[in-house]
């Protein structure tokens, strides 16, 4: 019945592993009307749409640390430790994470039919 | 950042926490949460939010207990193991933490200080902070999980809908052609997604149609998620009464009716730059008109896109309408169904046959199979097709005692006409090991989408309205459905995965099946849609082409129709009142009403009665069933009938809501009124408010309150209900709820009132209907405009405005009705006999009322042979509606001389006036010739007036108050109205008999009877008819056409008679003395007295001076000759 003002989409996020596309609101660490939180990399942000609260923030994906793809969140594409890595980077560098990521990691193994092999061959 | 100092690694649970530290004391939680949930952060204290968190924070812990006694050694071990070289590389930290998987961070340097500055007290110890912190740290990364899950889930599934497959090939042939065709199947998704294609390609201004408004909200609501912005942004929708529109919207949502009347105002549609008309299938009377007036527009607007949307079905048709348009054909999504055949038996057939009511054996044998053949952990719910309301009413009675039998059903109805709350009830799903069991009507079989569905059984029949032009009569019939249907149907089973179908009809059946519905254009009235083509300039109707033209005879009705309403002229263009009507989104009946209560001061009572008769009844039907209900439903009829009984229900709610608001619900149960029903109404009414303001024809209102007190205080109050709506609205996308066994419509009333019980208790217990009905209305001017009573003539007045809006629409009493039971009181129209009475109706229940018996004071008259009487009454009804008989719907009660007189569209006297035929079917006789004669006389004069101010009114729309009918005008005809109403003559009434119409006139007469005083008759000239004989005196009066058996001539006897005005005395035939006496008649004199006078003067009554005895008297004509008599 109202309407209040709403941040205009800045353009859309596309994850360049699923494609999943959503358009975004802010880019950066900050997000408006948040105060106490701040993200811990430049990330693809909008308001979450899946709660009337126009305050709530969604992060939708960033760019990965090593090749600068663009993915998102989702844990089928990206891994989140002190940084973002795109999953074939991350597989790359397997071994430089900790044990407990890694295992986290071979437990997806199983289901690598997510990744194309032609979006494998990025390097670092 | 401080955050990061402060979150160092810790292992949980090593440290013990301080012995007083207590996470589940409310204290210790108030205390952090007034550190970390303050009102700017992003968690507020007392939220919804809050809640999850501290259900999170326990489950949390609960969860790090378990996992620290489990791998306290292991863990410890592994912990700080030498880092891989690789891992420098990258520059990881050299720790695992697990809050290293956290994006994102909380500041709190002011938190910290804040709780060590402020109070004495240490406030919470550091440890615990930290502790608090981590928990915040993954309750935040958990919702962005769970968000981002919803998300990836969205997209998912719109990626595998077929449509998408169809994207790129849409889009391509949207560019590169004015209008595209997309012809699938139910789920390929092309509702949803279309849409979204274009806006994603950068269209905007995309306008969609929808045959329902249903589907127009569900549509922009799903859309607006799917494209992931609040809805009433870039996505909107706008029905009869709402709409969501903005100017950052995008794309909207429409009934074809709006687009329609949006053509009407602006006939290039400007505001659009692409136009979706969806499922043109249907072929619904505003769909296929909306085609053909686009079809028109799309040459003078080359920059206009158009998108058809269809199932698969005659899709060339389509196409070749639009010059060959291209065909985007995408497959639907839908597993195998298999079909039965179950064919009712012959001999349970032939028993239901008789009785009205549907038999429900073959409809719980197929509950019974599926319970046999199916165990209940294999979920899937069942959808019955049945006709109509009555046929889900006889099954559900059935299937609800066999699902208490057996626990395993809950039995839904599913229809248009309940309320949304309880349709809302079929997306709720059953609990483990039952099945919903959906009893619906053909609604389900396109306009609602009800998942879980495996089982579906098909009656094969579907009731329709059909129209019957030459009747103008709307049937309610039952019909078998069409293969397009029955496939349409079988379909809702595959919808999730493999179903079945059973058909109550034999394969054969099947096959003889038309392939198509008929056409709504075919089967129903076209007044409406001949209006607005007129109103648009298309021409004649007959002539338009038409995706497939309507039957000729219809259009021929409908023209006819729309002349006797006086909407067209005899060239068949619109008049000024045509003009107005056409834009008015109500039948022709109700817009009259409007108007013409405009011009009388009426405006408020008439808008409640037409808003009340364009709803459904709010009447429930069975009252007689529930005798309290019928009691307290007893203070709100009206013995003038069923339209006031509507205006009083009405405003005693509009009280009840403005006094005790949170009542209403009960209040209308209590009476058997379906409240929802009262919300549209007065919705409605607003809308007609507006559009008589919009047309000028109601002065704006200026009822504002005028001291800035109350004005604040409305203000406020304002204030207040847009919170409490905006809080329900953040709520409302509730999850579905899981039903109870119990939670089967046995009655839906009980239900209702367990379900208000159950809120009562509830925090919060708003009825937001009512939040709605405050925000959307003035209250206090709707109450103050309710809870005045109408006098005595604003009643008669209101119900004379009715009368000539329903015109021609009357019913005659048949004249043995005294002899009959109350039920089986008979009545006939013009074209059609032995009508019954809606069981609603007021005079069903009380037929006496319309029985024309004297009163013991008028002498004694009743039942005389002659079927003598002052009281004859007619009945004007809004609808006739045939179901297993024809009923009148909707009646009010009038006198029948008067209103005959004052409405008929052909008056054909005798010679002397005192046997009159109107409109060829109802004769009047009145004994007393020259009574009969001052009555015609005045009738002519009051319809004279009525016609003139009211094309003032019409005409004078908007322009200086000169134009308008000045209100002294006004008040001489309402005068003169109530006057005439109130003469009191015996007459008797008669229906003529079918030979009797054939022999009705005298025909064109060779040797011309013309009277001597031509043209003196109000300056209208009086030709011979060269039809009916006689002279026509106006376009509605022949004078002396009825044949007679009696005296051919007697149109050429002269009496000796006085004129009451001018004392002229010589002989005249009775017409030059109607023609005297009408020229004569002195101007406004006699009308200040007159309102003066006591309610027994007649419109006769003047006021006479006599000369002789200096004294002033109010006489009739006749009175005063017999006074000037006396001086003699
Ligand atoms: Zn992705
Ligand atoms: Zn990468």
């Amino acid at each position: 019945m109202e309407s209040h003002k709403e941040a205009q989409p800045k353009g859309e996020f596309k994850c360049q592993l699923c494609g999943l596309t959503a358009p975004y609101t802010y880019y950066g660490q900050k997000p408006p009307n948040t105060r106490s939180i701040v993200l811990l990399e430049e990330s693809y942000v909008m308001k979450d749409p899946f709660t009337p609260d126009k305050d709530r923030f969604l992060i939708l994906g960033s760019q990965c640390s090593l090749c600068s793809r663009s993915v998102c969140v989702g844990t089928e594409c990206s891994l989140f430790y002190s940084k973002r890595f795109c999953l074939p980077c991350a597989n790359d560098n397997l071994k430089a994470f900790p044990l407990e990521i890694q295992e986290d990691m071979d437990k997806k193994k199983p289901q690598p039919k997510s990744f194309p092999s032609k979006k494998m061959d990025a390097k670092t | 950042m401080p955050s990061e100092k402060e979150s160092r690694p810790r292992r949980p649970g090593r440290e013990p926490s301080p012995a007083q530290w207590d996470w589940d004391c409310p204290a210790t939680r108030r205390r952090l949460e007034e550190l970390y949930f303050r009102e700017q952060d992003y968690i507020r204290a007392g939220s919804e939010d809050s809640r999850n968190f501290w259900a999170f924070f326990e489950r949390l812990r609960r969860f790090q207990s378990r996992r620290s006694e489990r791998e306290c050694e292991p863990a410890v071990s592994r912990g700080p193991a030498e880092p891989p070289a690789a891992s420098r590389l990258l520059d990881l930290p050299r720790e695992y933490d697990a809050r290293y998987r956290i994006n994102l961070s909380v500041l709190s340097a002011d938190v910290e200080g804040l709780a060590r500055g402020r109070r004495l007290d240490p406030g919470p110890p550091r440890e615990q902070l930290s502790e608090f912190r981590m928990a915040l740290l993954h309750y935040l990364d958990f919702t962005q999980k769970q968000s981002f899950a919803k998300l990836a889930k969205l997209h998912r599934e719109r990626a595998a809908l077929p449509i998408a497959q169809y994207r790129d090939r849409l889009l391509r042939a949207v560019a590169q052609n004015q209008v595209v065709v997309v012809a699938g199947d139910t789920g390929c998704g092309k509702s949803t997604q279309v849409p979204q294609f274009l806006l994603a390609a950068g269209y905007s201004h995309v306008a969609c149609t929808q045959p329902r408004r249903i589907a127009c909200i569900s549509l922009a609501k799903r859309v607006g998620f799917e494209s992931l912005h609040q809805y009433g942004d870039q996505v909107g929708y706008q029905i009869r009464f709402e709409s969501t529109r903005s100017p950052a919207t995008k794309i909207v949502f429409l009934t074809e009716g709006l687009l329609l009347r949006q053509v009407q105002r602006e006939p290039m549609l400007p505001g659009y730059h692409v136009l979706i008309a969806d499922e043109v299938h249907e072929r619904h009377l505003h769909s296929d008109f909306l085609l053909g007036v686009l079809r028109r527009l799309l040459p003078a607007r080359p920059d206009l896109k158009l998108v058809l949307m269809s199932a698969t079905i005659n899709i060339r048709l389509f196409s070749g309408y639009f010059g060959g348009a291209p065909v985007l054909q995408v497959p639907g999504r839908i597993f195998p169904i298999t079909v039965i055949y179950q064919p009712i038996p012959k001999e349970e057939a032939s028993t239901s046959g008789k009785s009205e009511r549907l038999d429900p054996r073959p409809y719980l044998r197929v509950l019974q199979a599926i319970d046999h053949k199916y165990p209940p952990e294999e979920r899937g719910d069942l959808l019955v097709f049945l006709s109509g309301v009555a046929e889900i009413g006889a099954v559900l009675e059935a299937a609800q005692t066999y699902a208490t039998h057996t626990q395993r059903w809950i039995v839904l109805p599913l229809h248009s006409t309940l309320s949304v709350t309880e349709q809302d009830k079929v997306f709720d799903v059953p609990p483990p090991g039952v099945r919903k069991c959906i009893l619906s009507t053909n609604i389900a079989e396109t306009s609602v989408t009800i998942d879980g569905v495996r089982f579906v059984l098909d009656s094969g029949k579907v009731k329709e309205m059909s129209y019957d032009p030459q009747g103008k009569l709307q049937r309610l019939q039952e019909f078998w459905i069409s293969r397009a249907s029955a496939e349409q149907r079988k379909g809702r089973a595959g919808r999730t995965g493999p179903g079945v179908c059973y058909r109550l009809y034999a394969e054969s059946d099947y096959d003889a099946f038309s392939p198509y519905p008929v056409p709504e254009i075919q089967r129903v009235a076209l007044d409406a849609l001949v209006l607005q083509l007129k109103s648009m300039g298309l021409g004649d109707p007959r002539t338009f082409p038409f995706l497939e033209p309507p039957p000729l005879s219809s259009l021929e009705t409908a023209v006819r129709y729309l002349r006797d309403q006086g909407a067209l002229d005899e060239a068949e263009d619109l008049t000024p009142i045509g003009n107005l009507l056409a834009q008015l989104p109500v039948d022709v009946v109700v817009g009259k009403m409007l108007v013409l209560g405009a011009l009388f001061g009426l405006t408020e009572p008439t808008l409640t009665v037409a808003a009340a008769l364009s709803v459904q009844s709010p009447f429930l039907r069975p009252a007689h069933a529930n005798p309290d209900c019928a009691t307290a439903r007893r203070p709100l009829e009206s013995p003038h009938g069923d339209p006031l009984t509507l205006l009083n229900a009405f405003n005693e709610w509009v009280q009840v809501k403005s006094e005790r608001s949170g009542c209403s619900r009960k209040w209308c149960r209590r009476r058997g009124l379906e409240e929802h029903r009262l919300y549209e109404a007065a919705n409605l009414r607003r809308q007609f408010q507006e559009l008589l303001r919009d047309h000028q024809l109601l002065e704006v209102a200026s009822s504002q309150p005028s001291d800035s007190y109350s004005r604040q205080s409305r203000h406020r109050e304002r204030r207040e209900l847009h919170r409490l709506w905006r809080s329900h609205t953040e709520t409302e996308g509730r999850k579905r709820k899981v039903l109870r066994l119990q939670d089967g419509a046995a009655s839906s009333s009980s239900e209702e009132e367990e379900e208000g019980g159950a809120r009562g208790r509830g925090k919060r217990s708003i009825d937001i209907q009512d939040v709605k009905f405050k925000l959307r209305h003035n209250v206090d001017e709707l109450q103050a405009a309710s809870s005045s009573v109408l006098s005595s003539s604003q009643l008669a007045l209101l119900k004379l405005v009715l009368c000539r809006g329903l015109y021609p629409q009357l019913a005659v009493p048949d004249q043995l009705n005294s002899s009959r039971k109350d039920s089986d009181q008979i009545f006939h129209t013009r074209n059609k006999q032995g009508v019954v009475l809606h069981p609603t109706c007021v005079f069903a229940t009380t037929p006496e009322l319309l029985q024309a018996k004297e009163g013991s004071e008028c002498g004694g008259t009743q039942d005389s042979k002659d079927g003598l009487s002052r009281h004859h009454q007619l009945l004007a009804f809004v609808s006739l509606l045939e179901t297993n008989k024809p009923y009148l719907v909707n009646c009010v009660r009038v006198p029948a001389l008067q209103a005959l007189l004052l409405f008929s569209r052909s008056l054909d006297t005798s010679a002397d006036c005192a046997r009159l035929v109107a409109d060829g079917w109802l004769e009047l006789t009145i004994p007393d010739a020259e009574a009969a004669l001052r009555l015609l006389s005045a009738a002519l004069q009051l319809r004279a007036t009525w016609e003139k101010l009211l094309n003032q009114k019409l005409e004078g729309r908007g322009r200086e108050p000169g134009r308008q009918p000045s209100s002294q005008d006004v008040s001489v005809l309402t005068r003169g109205l109530l006057e005439f109403l109130q003469i009191e003559v015996l007459y008797s009434l008669r229906r003529l008999t079918g030979l009797e119409k054939q022999v009705l006139y005298i025909g064109p007469q060779t040797v011309a009877a013309a009277p001597r005083l031509p043209g003196l008759f109000q300056g209208t000239e009086m030709k011979p008819d060269e039809v009916k004989g006689g002279h026509r005196v106006t376009d509605y009066l022949t004078y002396n056409c009825l044949a007679t058996d009696t005296d051919l001539y007697s149109d050429c006897l002269r009496s000796f008679w006085t004129c009451p005005h001018c004392d002229l005395h010589m002989p005249f035939t009775p017409l030059e003395r109607m023609c005297h006496e009408s020229t004569c008649r002195p101007p406004e004199a006699p009308l200040e007295e007159a309102a003066g006078s006591s309610s027994k003067t007649t419109a006769l009554h003047r006021l006479y001076h006599c000369d002789v005895c200096q004294q002033e008297f109010m006489f009739t004509p006749t009175e005063i000759l017999r006074h000037k008599k006396q001086h003699q």
